[in-house]
Formats: structure tokens, sequence, C-alpha cells
């Protein structure tokens, strides 16, 4: 059966070594570049599925890396990175990284975030089920159930819902839902989206200080828990 | 001189200071409008009350005494003197609508206004320049504050980053040595060490990585409004990856909360306050973590219910010199400095932050203002 591959671009050992040795273990075909130009040809002549970027390399930054490689490629490309600034992070998923991971991680939210990414490189057709804990949403027809009950949300609501859930497990930003539910010429004041958000967490979480569903990553955007319908595990691919 | 050096130096002050010509424009007005009111004022007056010039000359000092005071330099109440003078000789004194230098006693009216207006723009002039080495010096003397603080805190951080690098060191070359001879037990224990110890470590460097938020001098931070669910949301949610089993009941109003604030640094301060609770209460029983809403402010308050805090630790909580004493290699390290990074940031937010025992255990409370002092920065 053909393994996964997986294009590692970092530049330093100690990380590179324990990766390596990770995705080794689970069962991935993985290739290792120690900088940006090495990346690039590899990506290209080594097909991977999934690329794991660091953004601070040697030779060019990883963000320039990123642009280059989306000029041709759709392969899912995952930031690792050392840089703690929000903005950060926004520019490299504005850019059409699908997610991000800040050093230092663990191996098992690294292998959370591989598969995920890979799920969604795999889109399923749209139409099927969310489902996670308690809570189902059914696009067809556009039926929110929440312990078995259903729950009423507005237009807006229910377009932010099935937004984050269409990409459930990766990052959204601000600009992005922003641009996908009020279009490009809403003002870049995110407030309308931040108290939706609120109202949407007051009708799904019991606790919106300790939320399930929707969680946010300050100064970036929010993610969507996991759908369970979709955990298909690493061997199918 | 002075100012353009000052206005060189801090680039904050320059929003202050007006630009040099709106400063200029602003004397001219306020000239022109002085005189103006002196003149029309003693027309009024000559008209009530004819033949009593003495008076003609007070309302024109008057003038004089404001323009000197809120006009900048000299220049403005020498000329303004010049025209006083020429303006009473002119219009207010016979022959009316004459110039006639020849009067008796003019010279003396012209030399005592011109000298009484060089002394009062001397003295402001000296009052402004006063007044802005003050501010000046109260800067550098909050900047010599913060440069201390910061030394003290490397110095704190510095003597505790040693300890668990010596335990990393010390278990990984016993490991790389002899571990051959070692049990897999041994093996485990020596890796565990490491592993919390690295973790440690890891959490001091977010703490210092978020001071340097915090921008140099001035204390100031970049606020925007966020909802307070979700930063304590996400706060929580970072707090239970790192330590699954802390129960944590949280309580925040229904209500949809927004307050100006650096959301990465209240989640900083936030985690601190939590993990310390959970670290060093002694207790498993649950902590709460309360968020309160008040007229003018938010106030957040961490309760464990656990030991308390010492008396001795009650004196100096937010200190990082505390450090220097023996306490400092006890099983509380790091609390001081997660204490005073939490402090710091807290009073970058013009809010307060405070702790005291109450029945069972210790309580921390701090407060954000929700619009005002936050917000009047930008």
């Amino acid at each position: 059966m053909n393994k996964i591959k997986v294009l590692l671009i970092e530049d330093d050992r100690s990380i590179s070594n324990f990766i390596t040795a990770t995705m080794d273990r689970e069962g991935y075909k993985i290739m290792h570049a120690l900088n940006g130009r090495e990346g690039l040809s590899l990506s290209t002549s080594f097909c991977p599925n999934v690329i794991l970027l660091d953004l601070g390399l040697p030779d060019m930054d990883g963000l320039d890396v990123l642009q280059k490689l989306r000029s041709w490629s759709d392969v899912p490309v995952i930031i690792i990175s050392a840089r703690t600034k929000e903005q950060e992070k926004v520019s490299a998923l504005d850019l059409g990284a699908d997610d991000y991971i800040t050093k230092p991680f663990g191996t098992g939210e690294l292998m959370a975030r591989i598969r995920t990414s890979l799920r969604h490189s795999h889109a399923q057709t749209p139409g099927h089920v969310y489902k996670t804990l308690d809570l189902e949403i059914d696009f067809e027809k556009r039926l929110i159930r929440l312990r078995g009950e259903e729950v009423h949300l507005t237009q807006i609501e229910y377009q932010l819902l099935t937004l984050l859930a269409e990409n459930s497990g990766r990052v959204l930003t601000y600009s992005y839902i922003m641009n996908a539910i009020w279009g490009p010429y809403m003002d870049n004041n995110n407030q309308i989206l931040r108290v939706n958000m609120a109202n949407i967490r007051r009708k799904l979480e019991q606790n919106p200080a300790q939320p399930q569903y929707v969680f946010t990553e300050i100064g970036v955007g929010y993610r969507m828990r996991e759908n369970e319908n979709g955990a298909i595990p690493a061997e199918r691919f | 001189m002075f100012r353009s050096l000052s206005v060189k130096k801090s680039p904050r002050k320059s929003f202050r200071l007006k630009p040099p010509f709106t400063r200029h424009a602003i004397s001219i007005l306020i000239c022109a409008a002085c005189m103006l009111c002196a003149t029309l004022a003693s027309f009024l007056y000559q008209h009530i009350v004819p033949d009593n010039h003495a008076n003609v000359a007070l309302f024109y000092i008057l003038a004089l005494v404001i323009i000197a005071r809120w006009t900048v330099g000299y220049s403005y109440g020498i000329a303004c003197t010049l025209f006083s003078v020429i303006a009473i000789n002119y219009l207010f004194t016979y022959p009316y609508y004459k110039i006639n230098f020849t009067l008796t006693g003019y010279p003396i009216t012209f030399l005592l206004m011109s000298g009484i207006t060089l002394i009062l723009c001397t003295m402001t002039s000296h009052m402004t320049i006063q007044s802005e080495m003050i501010a000046e010096r109260e800067k550098r003397l909050a900047e010599a504050e913060m440069e201390k603080m910061r030394a003290n805190l490397l110095r704190a951080i510095s003597h505790d980053l040693r300890t668990p690098l010596t335990g990393i060191i010390g278990n990984s070359s016993l490991f790389l040595e002899s571990q051959n001879d070692l049990s897999s037990t041994e093996q485990r224990t020596i890796m565990t060490n490491i592993y919390e110890d690295s973790n440690w470590l890891l959490n001091m460097v977010e703490n210092l990585l978020s001071v340097t938020r915090i921008q140099g001098d001035s204390l100031s931070i970049n606020t925007t409004e966020e909802p307070v669910e979700e930063v304590v949301g996400e706060a929580l949610e970072k707090l239970e990856k790192r330590y699954p089993d802390a129960a944590i009941r949280v309580k925040i109003p229904e209500e949809f909360l927004m307050i100006p604030m650096d959301a990465v640094l209240i989640e900083q301060v936030t985690i601190n306050l939590l993990e310390n609770a959970i670290v060093h209460s002694g207790s498993i029983l649950p902590i709460d973590f309360i968020v309160e809403d008040h007229p003018e402010h938010v106030s957040f308050i961490v309760r464990d219910y656990g030991k308390g805090l010492s008396e001795e630790k009650l004196q100096n909580l937010f200190e990082t010199s505390t450090y220097n004493n023996s306490q400092s290699s006890d099983s509380r390290k790091g609390m001081g400095i997660g204490l005073s990074i939490c402090k710091t940031i807290i009073t970058a937010h013009h809010g307060t932050l405070s702790g005291r025992n109450h029945a069972d255990g210790a309580e921390f409370c701090f407060t954000l203002p929700k619009v005002g002092a936050v917000a009047s920065e930008k």
C-alpha cells in the first residue's frame, strides 16, 4: 500500500530528528529538506501529500517559500513556527497555509494537525453530516441538533457555524470569515463577527468560557472541534 | 533648542506638543483677540467715564499679561506692547486720533509698559521651560524605575533558569553515560525529570516573551476591544493541556462583555494566576475562577481552597526582589516572577492586582477598566 508522503522543511537537526522518528513510527514516508531552496525542489520531485514548513529558514523566509509553493500547488502546508506574534500567524494563513503549529509542540498535536489537513485535501462532497460530542449539523437539511434537540440559529449564525464546521479542525482567520460571510466590502472591524460568535456560543455551549465546540485563537480567528464523522485513519489514503 | 531636542528623543511627546506652525498661528490669534478686547473695553470705558486714562492703560496691561502667559517667546508680547502704547496715544489721549509723543509723562508710560511686558514674558517662558523640564525628569525617573525592574527580573530569572537547566544537563548526561546500567524504571524517571524541567523552562520563556510585548519606557500596550469569554476560554484551554487533571469552576456573567485589552497578555495573567493556584495551593479541591461585571471595571477572581499565603509571602507578593533571599530555591520557584509579571501587565492596563487570604485559602483578584484610562492611551 502507498504510504502518505510528508515533506519536512526545517533547518534544526534536533527538531527534524524527532519529527522524522515519529513520522516513521506512524507509518508515513518522510523526506527532509534543510533549507527553502531544497524544500521547493523536493516538493516538485517528491510530490508530498503534506508539507511541514518552518518559517525561520537559513536561505529564505518561510513565507516566501509558502508563496512560491502556492503559485503552482494546493498541497496542504502546515507551518511550524517559533514566532509568537499573531500577525505572523494570520499572514501565513492568509497566504494559503492550511494550519500552523507553534514551537514547542508535542508529537500528538503534530500528528492530529497532519491528519486534519490530509482530510481537508481529500474534501468529501458536501451534504454529509458534521458530528462531534453532542452536536450534529445536517448540511442538507440545514438542521442543527444539540443533544438531539433542534437549535435555532439566525441566517448569519448558521452560515458562520457551517463555515467553521466544513473546515473543522482548522483555524479560520477573522478576515477570511468576514470575507466569506459578509463579503469583501465590509470594513475590517470584526466586532460584528465577535458578537455573532458570542450568540452562537450561548446557544451551543454550556459555559461560554469553557467552549466545547468553537475555540478561539486570540488575535487570529476561530477553530471548530474536529468532525468525528470524518475521522479516517491514516492508512486509508 | 530644548524643545526640539525633547521632540526628537521621544516621538510620543510630539503628539502633545503641537507643531510650531500651529503654535504660532494660535499665538497670533490670541494677540489679536486680546488687543481687540482691550481696545473695545477701553472705548466703552472712555464712553462711560471720560478723561480717565490711567484705567485705559490698565486694560491694556491686563491684555498683555494674558498674551505673555499664552503665547510662545517674547516677540508677540513686545509687538503687542508697541501696539498698546501707540493705541493709547492715538485713541485715548488728547489730542484724539493723532500720534503725539510729547505728551506729559508719556515716555514713562511707554517705558513702564514695555518693562512689565518684558519681565512677564521672561517669567512665563521660564515657567513653560521649567514645567517641560519637570515632565522630562519625571519621565526619566519612570524609565529608571522600569530599567531597575527589568534588571531585577533578569537577575531573578537567570537565577531560576539555572536550576532546571542543571537538572536537564545532569539527567541527560547520566542517561548518555550509563544507559546500560540503568533499570527501565530509572531511565523513565530520568526522562520524566527532563520533560518536567523543560516544561517549566518553557513556561518561564512564555512569561518573558509576554513582557516584551509591553513597550519599554512608557509601559504602553496595544489594546483592542476583546470579548472576555474568548480570552478566558483560550486561557482555560491552554491550561487544560498542561494540567489535564486540574479542576476549575468557571463563572462568568451571562451578558456579552467586550473590554479594551491586550488579549495575549491578559491570557498570560489568567494562566499564571490559575497555575499558581493549581501548583502552590497544596490542594486538589476545585479552584474558582469568577468574572464579575462592575459599572466601571471587570474583575477576575482566582480563589483556591488550599493552605493560603504565608505572612512573609503576603508582605511582598509582587516583588521579584524576594528572590534574593533563601526562599528562592524552595518549591515555590517561579511564583514570584509570574506574579511580578502579572503586576506589570495589569499596571500597564491601568487595572489593579491584589492577593489575600480568605477563610480557606488564597485569593487573587485583578481588575480591568472598561473604558477611559486604557482607551485614552491611544
